[in-house]
């Protein structure tokens, strides 16, 4: 039960007040400290990301297997919020007519694009999906990043299997050289050998 | 194919993280010291809280420097064997030994106190052995806590702290808006103005309300970029706590209570006047103070108490990891025996080192508990140590132990002033005066002059006016230091001389630790720019 009336007082008031704004001040002062040199540097990529990924394009065909770069590519559209397209590139021989029918291939990118949808789901990121096809398929990349606006175009690779002056493979070469938006690699790295040990001989051999 | 480097502390603390370690301490001294120096300081209270302010202000301003120019864990005892030399860093760090075991016994007691608020079979003066048996428990249960490697979070902690934060604002502003009478607090200070001996006492145990800033160092190491955020963190600290203590010292003094408080003969009395000879309501002021402030305390009475609790827990918790980390610093320095480095096998934790101070805790324990327990100690505790009670025993060894080591602190920071001026110092004490010393351009701070002054006076106070904090503590020291030479005997080591240390790679390495590389570049530059011209003048 209230034994006191209230009395409020100016004194009262005006320190009152002042607690709640010098704990609030000094408070908002401390967790707002100037950012650091390296901390500078690390803003400015961070910037950087953000303009390289407002856009993206995942690019498979027969010659380029980016499934593993897909969820990457998720995982990137998701946190920076950026439109993301699935596009497969079914190149057509000159030997065939430019609309010639090619049911394998086209089977080959409904699954490949599925793939790209069903992981793009799991991530919640909004995706399309289009395929092209094209006599040469660096152009056709190349034709959709500049219709799309694209700021990146991800690109999966897999090393041959002996040197032929492009390790990356000729045709992701080409296309990194000649984009005019960034280029991501990305180089599975089961088919590198640099951890594997080669003291260690197979337990078996073919005879 | 090359090896890779020994693993470190992973800098995962940010600005809150490095605050709330501080808050969790010094913020948790509000709820133990009010009360006492209310009981004490009467109407000069608030005055007591200002000089034992002022003087933590120094001690923060040492503590901010100090840590921000050698991040390392280890905190005191290390700046001040670095600045004055083993034996100092040895008194320095047991002293600081003292407060962490007191603080594991005095939080976990204040702790059951507030919990005695919303559950009355807690109180100390009606179950004494109730209450002592929960005090034990919580000490042998954070005991083995920290011996399996069970910590409270970083993240646990912020959370407590910013929900006291926010609490005590409300409290306090709550408390000014609606219930503090202006001419209240100067009649209250008219006519209520303490006696010398009461007024000395009181402030040393106003500085209790202060003591902590130690965990900020302690977490140096683990903080991002320490020389940058401690001292925001540090000086934040500091503003808060001071804000709290004088803003509690002053609303208690002038507070019109919300509900009629009256004495035995039905006299109305003021807030403070609960205080005095009652040592049930000196171990829960906070709580008591803001079920008065009208409206809000209403809703302050049910959760306060818990806050209280769980705060001054976290407190306790600290003392206990606190005073094993210290342990193992000071074993890592060669200024305590080895066996407190030693880690358990099972828990990768400092088992024994935990053992030990929790130990000495209970045995603190005892020794407070006591009178409560037995009519016959009390009868001998009033005969020769002026009948003080539990908790006054308990805050008497925290007041000594932290006046102690803080002195120690404010002569650790003028001694590396003058050795170590080429350290960069992200953050500097103001006012300091300037000359050359053994070659090099030194500033000489008045701050730590004034800083040591204030906190030896406050050590004067507390072997003057606490009996048994004039026994216990230069005890504890006495035996330390006979522990410290014995084992430095054995070991062969100097007895009152330092061991040789190469502090210039291992500032180095502190600093590229630390990740503050445009510090490590100056200090570098430093030193070349120091030889060069050692070389010239030779």
């Amino acid at each position: 039960m209230p034994g006191s009336e209230v009395h409020v007082t100016a004194t009262g008031a005006m320190v009152a007040l002042f607690i709640a704004g010098a704990v609030g001040s000094t408070l908002w002062w401390m967790l707002h400290p100037p950012p650091s040199y390296v901390q500078k540097i690390a803003a400015k990529a961070e910037h950087e990301l953000e303009r390289m990924v407002g856009s993206l394009i995942v690019v498979f065909s027969p010659e380029i297997d980016s499934a593993h770069m897909m969820v990457l590519a998720a995982k990137l559209a998701r946190g920076e919020r950026s439109e993301l397209l699935a596009l497969y590139i079914v190149e057509v021989p000159y030997t065939l007519p430019p609309d010639a029918e090619m049911p394998f291939e086209e089977r080959q990118a409904l699954d490949a694009l599925g793939a790209a949808e069903t992981i793009a789901n799991k991530s919640n990121v909004a995706i399309r999906t289009e395929t092209i096809k094209t006599r040469s398929t660096k152009q056709a990349v190349l034709d959709v990043a500049k219709r799309e606006k694209a700021h990146l175009i991800i690109l999966g690779s897999f090393r041959e299997g002996k040197y032929s002056g492009a390790p990356l493979g000729r045709l992701i070469e080409e296309i990194a050289a000649d984009a005019k938006c960034d280029v991501l690699i990305g180089v599975e790295g089961k088919h590198g050998t640099l951890l594997i040990d080669e003291s260690v001989q197979p337990s078996s051999q073919a005879v | 194919m090359p090896k890779s480097s020994n693993p470190e502390l992973r800098r995962s603390v940010t600005p809150w993280g490095s605050f709330s370690w501080g808050y969790s301490d010094v913020g948790a001294d509000i709820f133990v010291g009010l009360g006492l120096v209310l009981a004490w300081a009467a109407g000069a209270s608030n005055v007591a809280f200002l000089f034992a302010g002022i003087v933590y202000v120094c001690i923060g301003l040492a503590y901010t420097e100090l840590a921000a120019t050698y991040p390392v864990a280890g905190g005191g005892q290390y700046f001040v064997m670095r600045g004055l030399g083993d034996i100092f860093g040895f008194i320095a760090g047991w002293a600081v030994l003292l407060d962490f075991t007191i603080d594991v016994t005095l939080f976990a007691w204040t702790s059951v106190d507030y919990s005695s608020q919303l559950l009355p079979a807690l109180v100390n003066s009606v179950h004494p052995w109730l209450h002592f048996t929960v005090v034990l428990a919580l000490v042998i249960g954070l005991c083995l806590l920290n011996v399996v490697g069970v910590r409270e979070s970083t993240a646990f902690n912020g959370v407590v702290s910013a929900l006291d934060v926010v609490s005590e604002s409300c409290i306090l502003c709550f408390g000014f808006l609606f219930a503090f009478r202006p001419h209240l607090l100067i009649h209250t200070m008219q006519f209520n103005w303490p006696s010398p001996y009461q007024l000395m006492l009181g402030t040393s145990l106003a500085i209790i309300s202060f003591v902590g800033l130690e965990s900020i160092s302690q977490a140096a190491q683990e903080t991002q970029r320490p020389a940058s955020i401690i001292p925001r963190t540090s000086v934040a600290l500091i503003l808060t706590i001071l804000i709290f203590a004088l803003a509690y010292s002053n609303l208690a003094l002038g507070l019109q209570p919300w509900h009629p408080i009256l004495d035995a003969h039905g006299h109305p009395q003021q807030f403070w006047q609960i205080f005095p000879n009652n040592a049930d309501n000196q171990g829960k002021a906070v709580a008591l103070l803001a079920a008065q402030v009208p409206y809000y305390g209403a809703f302050a009475a049910l959760y306060v108490p818990v806050l209280g609790a769980v705060l001054l827990l976290i407190s306790s918790n600290s003392g206990v990891f606190g005073s094993s980390r210290i342990a193992y610093a000071m074993s890592s320095s060669n200024l305590l025996p080895s066996i407190f480095q030693r880690v358990h096998s099972r828990f990768r934790t400092p088992a024994i080192s935990i053992v030990f101070f929790s130990t000495i805790a209970v045995i603190e324990l005892l020794f407070a508990a006591a009178p409560a327990l037995y009519p016959h100690v009390a009868a001998l505790y009033g005969r020769f140590f002026h009948g003080e009670n539990g908790l006054e025993f308990l805050a008497d060894l925290y007041a000594f132990g932290a006046a102690t080591s803080y002195s120690f602190v404010f002569l650790g920071l003028i001694g590396l002033r003058l050795t170590d001026p080429l350290s960069p110092r992200k953050f500097k004490i103001p006012l300091n005066v300037p000359f050359r010393f053994r070659g090099e351009r030194v500033e000489f701070p008045i701050v730590a002059v004034i800083g040591f002054v204030g906190i030896v006076s406050i050590l004067l106070f507390t072997l003057r006016t606490h009996a048994l904090g004039r026994i216990f503590g230069p005890s504890w020291l006495l035996l330390g230091l006979i522990l410290y030479l014995a084992y430095r005997h054995h070991r062969r080591l100097p007895l009152l001389r330092s061991q040789k240390r190469d502090w210039r790679s291992a500032q180095t390495e502190i600093l590229r630790r630390a990740g503050e590389l445009e510090l490590m570049d100056e200090y570098v530059a430093n030193l070349k720019a120091s030889d060069e011209r050692k070389r010239r003048t030779a």
